[in-house]
């Protein structure tokens, strides 16, 4: 049991999360039981779901490295549930469990990520782990592989894929 | 930054330097105010602390609905002032409201910006 209950469904009498929900089966992430906690307070779950969405499934950054990013930020972050659920999208690309787990343990020093996907898990992993870390060196170097543009779009990612996974966390929703 | 409504309603800066770093003892917070604080600081710096019994005291004063409109707030913020950290810019306006550069704004604003109280007025008012 949850520390707050995820709104049955039937209970649910707005429209538009209802489609949020369908839209959730067929992608996956944020998940449904997510947006069932967000939807007691309605407006929330419609404009973060939204913001989600559009920072997951849109841009100019491979969804497939934000899903790696993703998962990884949820072992920082502590976030049972958000670990446990996968982009369909992601898995359709190829992602498998062997690149997740090498994500969120050793990637430094995997072959399977050039640098410019490591630079991109670095820059998650030291967001909460060692800010300190971010300096005005480390975002020279990824301007190396990446435009502004694609930086500000990981790093808005990572700010708000790792904040609402930090309050999901002390929900202790589990993803089964 | 300052919230221009929160400033409107009556916040101060020295109830906002109580309210980071002596909310617990303070007078200008009810239990319920110190609650939603201390629900706040330890998502930040020890979530594992907030557990069943943690929820179930927010449960005493805030109805789900706040809660998660709470939880969910200070989860967002966490996530995007930690980022903004990271790129290294300041305030566009001085504490009194005037437009500046990034380079007064820091000199204004310091390395730990936090209050105004502390340093930030007082600088503001040197650049004038």
């Amino acid at each position: 049991m949850s520390n707050i209950e995820p709104i049955k469904e039937k209970n649910l009498q707005e429209t538009q999360i209802k489609e949020i929900l369908l839209d959730c089966e067929k992608y996956n992430i944020p998940g449904e039981l997510f947006i069932r906690i967000l939807s007691h307070v309605p407006s929330y779950a419609e404009n973060l779901y939204d913001a989600m969405k559009r920072s997951f499934y849109s841009g100019n950054v491979s969804h497939k490295l934000k899903e790696l990013i993703r998962i990884q930020l949820s072992f920082i972050s502590g976030d049972v549930y958000s670990q446990g659920i996968r982009s369909k999208i992601a898995l359709e690309e190829g992602l498998s469990e062997e690149d997740i787990e090498s994500a969120c343990s050793n990637f430094e020093n995997d072959e399977r990520f050039s640098e410019k996907e490591k630079w991109a898990l670095s820059y998650s992993y030291l967001m909460y782990k060692d800010p300190k870390k971010i300096d005005s060196s480390f975002y020279e170097k990824g301007k190396q592989f990446y435009t502004e543009a694609q930086i500000m779009e990981i790093g808005s990612f990572v700010a708000l894929h790792y904040g609402l996974q930090v309050f999901m966390r002390t929900i202790s929703l589990s993803s089964s | 930054m300052r919230s221009a409504s929160a400033k409107q309603m009556g916040l101060t800066e020295e109830i906002l330097d109580d309210g980071i770093e002596n909310y617990e003892k303070s007078e200008n917070f009810t239990k319920k105010e110190k609650l939603a604080l201390l629900y706040s600081e330890l998502m930040a710096s020890n979530p594992e602390k907030i557990d069943c019994n943690f929820y179930k005291k927010l449960g005493e004063f805030f109805s789900e609905e706040e809660i998660v409109e709470l939880g969910a707030f200070i989860g967002f913020n966490i996530g995007y002032h930690t980022f903004f950290g990271t790129l290294d810019f300041y305030p566009m306006f001085s504490p009194d409201g005037k437009l500046v550069d990034q380079n007064e704004s820091r000199r204004i604003y310091g390395d730990r910006p936090l209050s105004h109280l502390k340093g930030a007025i007082k600088r503001s008012k040197e650049i004038n």
